[in-house]
């Protein structure tokens, strides 16, 4: 709908939020339709769509943590041993309903941890969740084995499956988008986690029961993490050595990053971070569409994270 | 008062005309104004009426939409901070700007550390930085971390710094809006003396009578438009007034019923390290006592400790007759009591907030509301938005865009809308205009009338003497006298508070 707004009404790029990023989308988008025929084959979009899913229901929990000023690095590695335990359950014949169940519940746990970890003792977040990640990325692996374990057609519903036209991974993917971008504007709690992130020492002067906060920010975090491992088995029917990891997780920190959600905290919206993760799930697939050597590929990525991340900043911090 | 020899001067820094909006409202409408060598030159005007605008614009950190500035005589149409500095305009900023992490040393020296090669000369930076002090007559340890100072500190520091690199104007935008009568005092005879060398001074301050004994010419600004300007002996307090608020504004000490018997907030024995001492003190509802006492002393841990911010070592706080926990916020919350800090940016505001979140805070987590409606939310606010006559150029701005006298009067709705049995007031009135002071004199007056026990930790002793039932003087942590503030005089009071007893 903005889209639409910048094309056709005269243009006056600081009023619309995120006009910088989304100039650069449809750039890209434009760009991609002209160059390759495949880019608007349906079968290329849905794929697209299902793989920005995942990222999406990651990258939702990062905002509203990073936005009360917290960090989470082991999202990734949280995605690779939620797989992992729930490959391993399925394939040795558990039901589908504990295994979902199981895999919920660690994801949960190990956000816990994190956020125990962050709110009672002086850790900074970035160090704490990088050292859970290598932790966990050690532990997804020795739950397979270090072999690909493959769940057959245990989730295909979920992976595979569409509605509508749409791919069932999309429907989940928005409604997490939706109940995040509700709880930030709408729920105290949401509100809380702008105020910590503004100010820690104003939010629990004000009431604000911080350390709880905390503790469910991290708890959502890693709950989030899980769901997006299981969207991420059933759509590759299998779990191996590097499924999900730090690569996943560098994805989602960009996104929310490109998105315009402060490192420092304060400051973010789900708006942003959609944007952030469609523009990189639509590189990602141009480049590799365009058989583009994946050393290309790297530099190109990180070429967009850049021109996003600048026109971002050319928006909000133009001298007045 | 000496008067500065004006003969033949050249202007400095010449205004000419300059206009600046911010989102469509203008904050400056066509102000002109000339800076002199070797003259105090007053700017002054009511929270919002665009003082702080004109300095950003002066130290580059701001340019204007329209008009021209010169400086020694050459127009410089796209300023920037670090130019300013290099055609000698030197800037201490409302906003308090150290780092906070380094000592003061480093921050005094910021951007010109002495080097010998790629080496940081630090004997060398931590003598410089001393000596720049002490030739201010402050005694400040070159090696304390920034973070740590008191605001009334900072502020001195930062002056220090700016002293140091010299230059031909100096910018103080309220260098003494929280600064005890001693520090005030300092700042002053800095401000003459460097006067007196050359130096032309762009003075700041809310305090009519300071300005009018320090300044050789003054300028009114309202609504970001200059109302009156000339020569310091062309005016008096009313006429001033006048000039930034349109009308007079009186300020008495009201009849108050008689207090009640019943102790609203009790302190008893409390201990924290070095700062208190077994300190005792009772507020009856309805009474304002006011803590005294040299700067930096005890009344700056009193809000620490009340708020439940931090555990006492022992000793007891009681709120209408019930104990609070140790080192609990909440719990100091649900007793009734209400501590406003005198350091807003880091204990009162979230400046990324809006006004209207801002004001309401603390009321929605003790309502323990769970949907935030915003429309709800407006509607609330309003009332206390308009108690306080909150300004701002747009409906609902971030609180970081608004004037500091604004934000000041954005903290005291937040907590005193939130009714109260007994509140702490670290200089409640720290930089808000003389009409709005006048209109918080009277809201604490109403509140004490209502039977709100008031602890007043102020540094204007114009507002203990206006405010205050009695008066209690601490030293070392420990209370070393007490009196009727209808037994003792305005002089006296300053005596006390540096330290001499009567
Ligand atoms: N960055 C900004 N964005 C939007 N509005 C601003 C900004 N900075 C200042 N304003 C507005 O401009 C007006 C003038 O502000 P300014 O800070 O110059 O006031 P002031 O005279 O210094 O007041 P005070 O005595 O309270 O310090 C205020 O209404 C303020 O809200
Ligand atoms: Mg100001």
């Amino acid at each position: 709908m903005s889209a639409v707004a910048t094309l056709t009404r005269p243009v006056r790029v600081g009023k619309i939020p995120h006009a910088g990023l989304l100039l650069v989308l449809v750039g890209i988008i434009v760009f991609a339709s002209v160059r390759t025929d495949s880019f608007l084959n349906t079968n290329n979009l849905l794929n697209v769509a299902r793989q920005v899913s995942v990222v999406a229901v990651i990258a939702a929990g990062l905002t509203l943590l990073m936005v009360a000023g917290g960090m989470d690095f082991s999202m990734g590695g949280n995605v690779a041993v939620t797989t992992a335990v729930a490959a391993q359950m399925l394939s040795h014949g558990y039901a589908t309903w504990l295994t979902l169940v199981t895999a919920i519940g660690l994801s949960i746990a190990v956000g816990l941890v994190n956020g125990a970890v962050v709110t009672f003792t002086n850790v900074a977040p970035f160090v704490a969740t990088l050292a859970t990640a290598t932790l966990l990325d050690g532990v997804a692996l020795l739950v397979i084995n270090g072999m690909s374990i493959s769940i057959d057609e245990h989730l295909s519903g979920l992976g595979s499956g569409t509605t509508f036209g749409l791919p069932n991974l999309v429907f989940v993917a928005a409604a997490v988008l939706a109940v995040v971008a509700f709880v930030m504007r709408y729920t105290s709690f949401g509100r809380d986690a702008f105020a910590i992130g503004g100010n820690e020492d104003v939010a629990r002067l004000s009431g604000i029961t911080v350390s709880r906060d905390k503790l469910v920010l991290y708890g959502l975090a890693g709950a989030l993490s899980g769901l997006a491992g299981i969207m991420l088995l059933s759509r590759l029917a299998a779990s191996s050595p590097g499924t999900g990891g730090l690569q996943l997780q560098l994805t989602a920190v960009a996104a929310v990053v490109i998105g315009g959600t402060s490192l420092a905290g304060g400051k973010g919206t789900i708006g942003g971070t959609i944007l952030g993760v469609l523009l990189l799930g639509v590189v990602a697939n141009v480049l590799n569409l365009l058989q583009i050597s994946s050393y290309y590929q790297q530099i190109s990525v990180g070429a967009v994270l850049l021109i996003a991340a600048i026109a971002n900043l050319l928006q909000s911090s133009r001298k007045r | 008062m000496t008067t500065a020899v004006t003969t033949a001067m050249t202007t400095v820094i010449r205004v000419d005309r300059i206009t600046k909006s911010f989102g469509g409202a203008a904050a400056l409408t066509d102000v002109s104004v000339d800076f002199f060598p070797g003259e105090v030159h007053a700017l002054m005007g009511m929270n919002g009426a665009g003082k702080s605008t004109l300095v950003q614009i002066l130290s580059g950190a701001l340019n204007p939409d329209s008009g021209t500035l010169e400086v020694g005589g050459l127009v410089q149409n796209q300023l920037n901070p670090r130019q300013a500095r290099k055609v000698g305009i030197s800037t201490v900023p409302q906003r308090r700007e150290l780092v906070m992490s380094l000592t003061v040393a480093e921050n005094i020296m910021l951007g010109q550390l002495p080097t010998s090669g790629a080496m940081v000369r630090w004997h060398s930076v931590r003598e410089t930085a001393q000596e720049a002090l002490r030739a201010l007559g402050i005694t400040i340890d070159a090696d304390a971390i920034a973070g740590d100072l008191t605001v009334a500190e900072q502020t001195m520091v930062e002056v220090a710094r700016e002293v140091r690199r010299g230059g031909k104007v100096l910018i103080l935008d309220e260098p003494t809006a929280c600064l005890g009568p001693e520090a005030a005092q300092q700042i002053r005879d800095l401000v003459l003396r460097l006067r007196d060398s050359g130096v032309a001074i762009l003075f700041i301050s809310h305090h009519i009578s300071e300005v009018l004994h320090l300044a050789d010419r003054i300028t009114v600004l309202r609504d970001g438009r200059v109302t009156w300007a000339g020569l310091a002996t062309e005016t008096d307090e009313k006429g001033l007034v006048r000039d930034m608020v349109g009308r007079d504004v009186v300020s008495r000490r009201p009849v108050r019923p008689a207090r009640s018997n019943e102790v609203g907030l009790s302190v008893r024995g409390l201990c924290d390290g070095r700062f208190l001492d077994c300190f005792d003190i009772d507020v009856r509802r309805g009474e304002i006592v006011a803590v005294l006492g040299p700067a930096g002393d005890a009344q700056s841990r009193l809000f620490d400790l009340l708020s439940g911010r931090r555990r006492f070592d022992g000793g007891q706080v009681s709120v209408a007759g019930k104990k609070l926990k140790n080192g609990k916020i909440t719990d100091s919350l649900a007793s009734g009591l209400r501590c406003v800090t005198g350091d807003r940016r880091r204990l009162g505001l979230i400046p990324g907030l809006t006004i209207d979140e801002n004001v309401m805070l603390a009321q929605d987590r003790l309502d323990k509301r769970r949907i935030h409606r915003w429309s709800l939310l407006t509607r609330r606010a309003k009332p206390l938005r308009e108690r306080y006559r909150v300004v701002s150029l747009a409906e609902n701005p971030p609180v970081e865009q608004l004037s500091g006298g604004n934000q000041q009067k954005v903290l005291l709705a937040k907590w005193l809308g939130t009714a109260p049995s007994a509140v702490l007031l670290e200089d409640p009135t720290n930089g808000v205009d003389v009409s709005a002071m006048a209109e918080i004199h009277s809201l604490v007056d109403r509140l004490a009338g209502e039977g709100v026990a008031v602890l007043l930790a102020s540094s204007s002793a114009e507002e203990v003497m206006r405010l205050a039932d009695r008066v209690v003087v601490v030293r070392d942590g420990r209370r070393i006298a007490e009196y009727q503030v209808d037994r003792i005089t305005r002089d006296e009071l300053i005596a006390t508070t540096l330290g001499g007893a009567l």
